[in-house]
């Protein structure tokens, strides 16, 4: 990692996404299975991550490489018709499927899309490049066998701190935003103690570290007389990498929520750690959101089989702002929770 | 050579000889040694709860042994007290105590015996579902003399400890969360088994409840009998707290599906006729399922 990707922006609009994604080897790898389909080998890929990783964009960048025998089919929300996995006539070689996780309902008589869609993948004479979100692709793994079908498997690595900053600071012109010093961190002596978060998935909390630490951006700075600004950077992004543990998609988040345009300081960048508390029945419905990264109520009431329920466990989801509503009203869970949200799925070994 | 006579004065004479304060520190020690006991086992439960399932698990583990660890330090601090009082007497007292335990305590000490063997030979832990004797339940607390049960039913079932050298123990998680269930559905014998069979594993696996994993699969069998078919799951749970939760919902979902897909439950008239093959397979499970399907079909018509 830390080699960026010189290309250009991926036409799903979205800013420079894989500019920064340095995922080189990846891209290798996915366009050398292509290659090996042209010669009539034929690998199913999957690229597997969590939410917000940034699986959908670097499909958006396969089928930018591969423009002229690519054709890309994205899906929104669960899969009810046969058709909508039906391939049109015109359909090329390289067929890239985004958000797979949506061709199934976890019900007994909701596989029969994902069943179908496995006879087609096994049939055609194409290839197929897919994303699933992390979580449905370990259940779907261990229920049905699916890495059988995808023998090129691609896990989206975490973002190293360099690309997390590159990936933000790419939405601005440059100088446009204004690194500000926490007034206390001005007077941070040359060796101080700093808090490391760790998430303890035993006990599904964040605890944080104590970790003596050296002032080296203000030593540098006091040395070389650089701009206190330099230091308040670094400062803003490392809290960000920390706290998002490499996934830009929640970086961005946090970024967001700190930013006071045009300026943003160090402590703006929030700890976010929640307490969760749910009973079964929400902490299972929650992971139906996590793994589906998206789910309208009516899918959810579907799934656990009554809606007077969903409307009594979405409200404990948003009451302990784990969740949030889309603008498509579809419920996801909340970016800046999604780190304990996760280590308490892993707790409750609802995710595995 | 001391005779009869003279040894029975002289432990007469000791035992008058006993103060009170001598009594209370003595039983000041089983005092503390039970309550910190009781107090370190809640704690360490509200701890073990707050836990992965894994984590649980393996806090429960220890509770025993810190429990008998803290009874072996009373004792001594009580033994050293008796010995204080009886000096070499204490062979005259054995000899005494011997008779007693013969006659009216050998059942406690058998107990004790069996706690320390449990303690130490694990034949099952805190947190295992075990079956022992006649009874079937979680295992709630070992003590020194029994082990408490909690049933599906609600009871609290407090068992010797000395069962365990009588009866056979079957855990069945042994120290694992995770626990197989063995789920039974009966279906009409004219009723299309291959769907059936897709509607019960996904029922399975798609249940809140299921723990899958390359060790841990989920097991589908059928068998065709005279006059229905039984098909039958065996599927881990995630915790073994929810064994029946899960197998209702595994139940009630297929039973949903099956009626969407025209899957008929066995006629009443023919679950009356006794089965030959399946006498051999009475178990509790399959008795419930099948009471539950002629009801099913009662409620139906």
């Amino acid at each position: 990692m830390g080699n960026m990707v010189g290309i250009q922006h991926s036409s799903s609009g979205e800013k420079d996404f894989v500019e920064v994604l340095g995922l080189r080897e990846e891209i290798a790898k996915i366009q050398s299975t292509i290659a090996d389909f042209e010669t009539g080998k034929k690998l199913n890929i999957a690229i597997i991550a969590e939410p917000l990783r940034g699986k959908t964009t670097l499909s958006s960048e396969i089928e930018r490489i591969n423009l002229n025998r690519a054709t890309k089919i994205t899906f929104s929300k669960i899969v009810q018709n046969k058709n909508e996995i039906s391939l049109p006539n015109d359909t090329k070689k390289v067929v890239v499927f985004d958000n797979c996780h949506f061709l199934y309902m976890r019900k007994p008589g909701g596989f029969d899309i994902f069943y179908e869609f496995l006879d087609m993948i096994s049939s055609q004479n194409r290839i197929f490049v897919t994303t699933w979100n992390i979580y449905s692709w370990k259940y779907l793994n261990e229920a049905f066998g699916l890495g059988k079908y995808f023998p090129v498997q691609i896990f989206i690595p975490a973002f190293e701190k360099e690309n997390i900053r590159l990936f933000i600071l790419k939405r601005y012109e440059k100088n446009e935003i204004k690194f500000a010093k926490d007034e206390e961190s001005e007077e941070k002596p040359f060796f101080y103690i700093i808090k490391y978060p760790v998430e303890l998935a035993s006990l599904g909390k964040k605890i944080f570290i104590p970790v003596p630490k050296i002032n080296v951006s203000y030593l540098r700075n006091r040395l070389l007389k650089k701009q206190k600004i330099e230091a308040a950077e670094d400062q803003v992004f490392e809290k960000l990498y920390l706290e998002s543990n490499g996934n830009p998609g929640i970086a961005l988040r946090i970024w967001e929520l700190g930013l006071d345009y045009p300026r943003i300081k160090p402590k703006n960048i929030g700890i976010f750690s929640y307490e969760v508390d749910l009973e079964y029945e929400e902490a299972f419905t929650l992971n139906l959101i996590l793994s589906y990264q998206g789910l309208k109520k009516s899918e959810i009431a579907e799934i656990i089989g009554s809606m007077v329920s969903v409307d009594k466990i979405l409200y404990q989801l948003l009451s302990q702002e784990l969740i949030l509503k889309n603008k498509n009203d579809s419920y996801r869970v909340r970016p800046e929770a999604l780190s304990s949200v996760i280590t308490y799925m892993e707790k409750l070994r609802l995710v595995w | 050579m001391v005779d009869g006579n003279t040894s029975r004065e002289q432990l007469l004479e000791t035992l008058r000889s006993v103060d009170t304060q001598t009594l209370i520190t003595m039983a000041l020690i089983v005092l503390i040694a039970y309550v910190l006991g009781r107090v370190i086992t809640i704690l360490l439960l509200k701890l073990s709860e707050k836990l992965s399932h894994t984590g649980r698990i393996k806090v429960e583990l220890v509770i025993p042994i810190i429990k008998f660890v803290i009874y072996l330090i009373a004792f001594y601090f009580i033994f050293r007290e008796i010995f204080k009082i009886f000096g070499p007497e204490i062979f005259l007292l054995a000899g005494l105590l011997g008779a007693a335990i013969g006659f009216g305590l050998k059942d406690l000490f058998s107990d004790i015996v069996g706690g320390l063997v449990i303690t130490f030979e694990k034949p099952y832990q805190i947190g295992d579902k075990i079956s022992i004797g006649n009874y079937f339940g979680e295992v709630t607390d070992i003590g020194l003399r029994a082990t408490k049960l909690f049933t599906p039913d609600a009871n609290v079932v407090t068992a010797p400890n000395s069962l365990i050298f009588k009866e056979t123990v079957a855990s069945a998680n042994y120290g694992v969360s995770e626990m197989m269930v063995v789920i039974d559905l009966y279906i009409a014998g004219e009723s299309h088994v291959e769907t059936a069979m897709r509607i019960l594993w996904e029922a399975v696996v798609s249940s809140k409840y299921v723990y899958i994993s390359k060790e841990k699969p989920v097991i589908l069998l059928h068998k065709a009998l005279p006059f229905y078919t039984r098909l039958r799951a065996k599927a881990y749970v995630n915790d073994l707290r929810d064994q029946f939760k899960f197998e209702s919902d595994v139940h009630t979902r297929a039973w949903v599906e099956f009626q969407k897909k025209g899957i008929m439950a066995p006629q009443l008239h023919i679950l009356n006729i006794p089965s030959i093959e399946e006498k051999y397979e009475s178990d509790a499970t399959t008795r419930r399922n099948l009471g539950a399907n002629v009801r099913g079909l009662k409620d139906s018509k």
